[in-house]
């Protein structure tokens, strides 16, 4: 297994050297000029004189052939300046750390249903297979895989807030973000829901708590259905293996039978699938945080995107790829420990 | 000396509902299991020998039904018992080992794992009680290292070994039948050799009942007591070893003995069964044998020959089962 | 042959999903066809939805126009021509990709050292980019517009595909080096390719149809964001753009124009929905008898 993960570490870096290449492709692009409207607050530009605009440039490998350029702009990533944000004002690094806490947030909440319903839907119909159950669930998968998610999300808005005035849109209500907003709110993850609970403002928590029902339920209505299909194929795979005859042979109940053999393999693969699904969900956050007009990275992408932020929008694919990447890497690690045969080599 | 048996399969019918129609797996099988003997039930793929011995344990799929037929044993019908009861003799009366020992235990959990669990289950020991017990199974069974062994996983085990720990956990409950599902097809042929005689060792010791299903004649020709042939779902001849060997009298018993490359006699050609082996869902009308057999003649087309018994320990399901005696003296003849 | 494909014929009628999903592309396919018959475009560019009212709130169903109005466009030609959209970028997407995705694949596979490594390092660089982002960030640079999103989708699509063919080939490979004492360069080619084409054909086109739908909605998605096709366009993602601005403004009221949510987005998953039921249709039949 060691030599397992350390193979996978070592491609870690040449994936990431890859992804840095294709967005620094892109950006330059762009051309010099523009490129220096992504670097620099377009507001203090006018203002510089010739030797400061100078030492931006050169900064910035602005002067200098490509590879500099690419070393440098490497260099300049990895300290955190990113650039300056149109969309919000500020420097692009300050600007996703405001915004990240909020995705992060919507995210892991929505692995919840996703997974809880998702899985356990999936053995309930691989297990009771061409029944009434099992083609009901089928059909409410098929049917969950084909909606798209803004368009779930808008009928979720129309019949929770426009309709039933339950779940806003938004991250807060008004008086919510206020306290928020104010020195008495300590930070203590910058998850709101969390911290709001530290803080003891109960009635913080459940104003979040509101505003992010309907966007997990948008979230998760996608990849459920997903999560739902590989369970149950997966389980109906290994449900037909030797072993659960010989478990059967045994003497042991049924639900033994099922519990214990057949879940345990069962899940392997759904582990490596559901591990990257759950990335692709940080993906979805675009859509989602778009339709309910919510604080994230994924509004902030969006809106970038139309308003033509370039620093933004790269460093934006640079956050997400970071994720894909390493939630990979958690996945194969998983994957490995949990399977003995590949554990034991 | 008339032993009871100590199970008796009487007119097996195990039919599968298929989406292209019905599969007649077992039609109509007859045998008795004595203990401390070993039934060898022989015949070629498809002829319905495993179904036949997971229809005593009751394990087929959802798409097999048992349509008829008893099976007793000790008394009891095992296909009118609940399936709780049922539950409490599988693996525990009667055990079963299956012919991949890579693909039949599970490759999540550990060797001892998966004895201790049968332990557990029926001898409602705890757990480190049950451990000792597997690995002295485990010894038993001829795993050097045992103490070792039994906390690896199926996959770092040898082929041989698997299928000795199989064993070992088919035998953890002493049980009084073992069903072995061509236990050796899988393995190299010395190893096979060491297979079978750890099994004929544990059945003297424990004194059980073994149900050998192959399709090697030579398997059965050394490990069994009594043979039952089957072709086409159907039991056709059943007799003693040595009988069957020395004085078959179905056709197709005589066909696959002819089969076998002769040392002591020469041969041009290899002899083999002309025709194939039927398509389930269109078996032929009358004797599902006839469309290959040397001997058949109109009435083996039309109707189907019972199984009749023709000497104590010897049955048959032909019609002219006297033609292979007088085909088997011609041969005899010519030889001498 | 023959007996076979009627075997197919007869296993997909019985399956009821794929009967409605078979259906319901038919229907979607007529509804393309005749769209000029359905609704006869009225200015030189048959894909923009006329305007029918300089008044942008929406309107009602009403005889005139059967789904209503929003931003001063009729729904109903929006989702008529906007299905000849749907399939225009759906299928275009899912050949080209597929298409380079088998070429690059194909070269991996065939050639393997460390052609196949870097074809493979490349592949896994390309994944590492969640899709609709790439889409995303593609179109803010090459512009707005229905044809760069397509190459946006085409460029970060193919690699599914790559990997199903080198896995295929690699699988052959596997087969034939046992024999390949002495072969020729080409002969092995050709072997390969002769034990390879049969087997992918249908893998192939299983996953290409499973992967329409989604594409579809990362292609409807990007419209609705503003990123796709300009405004007006007859594009359903277009069409839901416009209904969000409505939904968000007005609470309590937005029930109104439910018309402008629900029409453009049952169409959009029913049209995803028949390409599902009809990928998952053809697995069913035809994957089974590829495991043997």
């Amino acid at each position: 297994m060691v030599a397992y993960i350390v193979r996978r570490l070592l491609l870690l870096p040449l994936i990431l050297f890859g992804i840095s290449l294709i967005v620094f492709g892109m950006i330059q692009s762009l051309g010099s000029d523009r490129l220096l409207a992504a670097y620099v607050n377009p507001g203090l530009l006018d203002k510089l004189k010739p030797d400061q605009l100078e030492r931006i440039k050169d900064k910035y490998g602005l002067n200098d052939p490509m590879v500099i350029r690419y070393f440098k702009w490497l260099g300049n990533t990895i300290k955190g300046d990113l650039g300056w944000s149109v969309v919000g004002k500020e420097p692009v690094k300050d600007a996703l750390l405001h915004r990240l806490p909020w995705t992060v947030e919507l995210a892991l909440y929505s692995i919840i249903p996703v997974v809880v319903v998702g899985v356990w839907l999936g053995i309930t119909a691989a297990v009771n297979r061409d029944k009434f159950v099992d083609h009901f669930v089928r059909i409410f998968a098929v049917v969950g895989w084909s909606f798209p998610d803004f368009v779930f999300g808008l009928l979720v808005l129309m019949v929770f807030y426009s309709v039933l005035g339950w779940f806003p849109p938004g991250n807060l209500s008004f008086w919510a973000d206020e306290v928020v907003k104010s020195p008495e709110f300590r930070r203590y993850t910058s998850l709101l829901t969390i911290d709001a609970l530290l803080n003891g403002r109960f009635d913080i928590f459940f104003d979040g708590l509101r505003h992010l029902i309907a966007p997990i339920l948008t979230m998760s209505w996608l990849w459920w259905a997903y999560l739902l299909r590989i369970t149950r194929s997966s389980m109906l795979e290994v449900l037909s293996k030797e072993y659960i005859r010989t478990a059967r042979a045994k003497g042991l109940s049924e639900r033994v039978v099922i519990n214990k053999h057949a879940k345990r393999n069962a899940m392997i693969p759904v582990l490596t699938v559901g591990g990257a699904m759950v990335i692709r969900l940080f993906a979805g956050t675009v859509i989602v945080e778009m339709v309910f007009n919510r604080t994230g990275m994924g509004s902030f992408t969006a809106t970038a995107a139309t308003q033509l932020d370039y620093a933004s929008i790269m460093a934006s694919v640079l956050f997400y790829s970071l994720i894909l990447v390493l939630g990979n890497l958690v996945i194969d690690i998983l994957y490995a420990a949990t399977d003995p045969r590949i554990r034991l080599g | 000396m008339k032993k009871e048996p100590i199970l008796s399969v009487r007119n097996l019918k195990t039919y599968f509902y298929t989406e292209d129609g019905i599969v007649k797996a077992v039609d109509g099988v007859d045998f008795d299991v004595y203990q401390g003997e070993t039934l060898g039930i022989v015949g070629e793929s498809g002829c319905g020998k495993s179904v036949t011995s997971l229809s005593i344990l009751r394990l087929l799929d959802e798409k097999g039904k048992i349509v008829d037929g008893s099976i007793i044993m000790e008394g009891k019908d095992l296909l009118k018992l609940s399936e709780e009861k049922m539950r409490s003799i599988r693996g525990n009366d009667i055990a079963m080992i299956f012919q991949e020992p890579m693909v039949a235990l599970n490759p999540v959990f550990t060797v001892g794992d998966q004895i201790t669990e049968a332990i557990v289950l029926h001898q409602k020991t705890d757990e480190v009680t049950a451990k000792k017990m597997a690995v002295d199974l485990l010894r038993k069974v001829g795993i050097p290292e045992p103490e070792k062994r039994v906390d690896e996983y199926p996959h770092e085990l040898s082929g041989g070994m698997r299928q000795r720990a199989m064993i070992a956990m088919a035998l953890s409950c002493k049980p009084k039948i073992l069903i072995a599902d061509e236990p050796t097809t899988s393995l190299d042929v010395t190893i096979q050799a060491q297979i079978m005689e750890l099994m004929k060792e544990l059945q003297r010791e424990y004194g059980m009942a073994i149900i050998l299903i192959t399709h090697d004649m030579g398997v059965i020709a050394e490990n069994s007591d009594r043979v039952v042939v089957m072709y086409a779902g159907k039991a056709v001849e059943y007799a003693e070893v040595k009988t069957l060997f020395n004085d078959p009298k179905h056709p197709y018993t005589w066909g696959l003995l002819h089969a076998i490359p002769r040392l002591d006699i020469e041969q041009q050609r290899l002899y083999n069964i002309p025709g194939v082996v039927p398509n389930p869902l269109k078996f032929p009308k009358g004797c599902k044998f006839n469309p290959r057999c040397e001997f058949a003649e109109e009435i083996c087309r039309r109707e189907e020959p019972e199984l009749k018994q023709i000497e104590e320990n010897h049955s048959v399901r032909c019609h002219f089962w006297e033609k292979v005696e007088e085909a088997k003296r011609a041969e005899v003849g010519e030889r001498v | 042959m023959r007996s076979e494909t009627k075997r197919i014929l007869r296993r997909l009628l019985r399956n009821p999903s794929a009967v409605i999903g078979f259906s319901l592309l038919i229907f979607f396919i007529v509804v393309a066809i005749a769209a000029p018959l359905i609704c006869p475009p009225q200015s030189y560019n048959p894909y923009m939805i006329p305007i029918v009212s300089w008044d942008l709130t929406p309107k009602p169903p009403s005889d005139g126009h059967p789904f209503g109005v929003i931003a001063g466009r009729d729904i109903f030609y929006g989702i008529v021509w906007g299905t000849r959209t749907a399939f225009r970028v759906g299928l275009l997407v899912t050949l080209i990709s597929t298409a380079i995705g088998l070429f690059i694949g194909s070269i991996a596979g065939y050639f393997g050292g460390w052609i196949d490594e870097i074809l493979m390092r490349i592949t896994d660089i390309f994944l590492s980019i969640p899709y609709i982002l790439a889409a995303i960030v593609i179109t803010s640079f090459l512009g707005m517009g229905l044809n760069n999103v397509m190459i946006a989708l085409v460029a970060f699509g193919w690699m599914a595909a790559a990997r199903l063919i080198r896995g295929n080939i690699l699988q052959v490979r596997e087969e034939q080096y046992v024999l390949a004492a002495k072969a020729l360069g080409v002969k092995n080619f050709l072997i390969i390719m002769k034990h390879v084409l049969p087997n992918t054909i249908f893998p192939v086109l299983i996953q290409a149809s499973m992967r329409i739908g989604s594409l579809v909605i990362t292609a409807a998605a990007l419209s609705f964001l503003g990123l796709g096709a300009p405004i007006g366009y007859a594009d359903w993602g277009s069409l839901l753009n416009f209904s969000r601005n409505w939904l968000l403004g007005a609470s309590g009221e937005a029930f109104k124009y439910w018309y402008a949510i629900v029409y453009p987005g049952v169409t959009m998953v029913l049209f995803v929905l028949a390409w599902n039921l009809v990928g998952d249709a053809l697995r069913d039949v035809f994957d089974p008898r590829l495991r043997g």
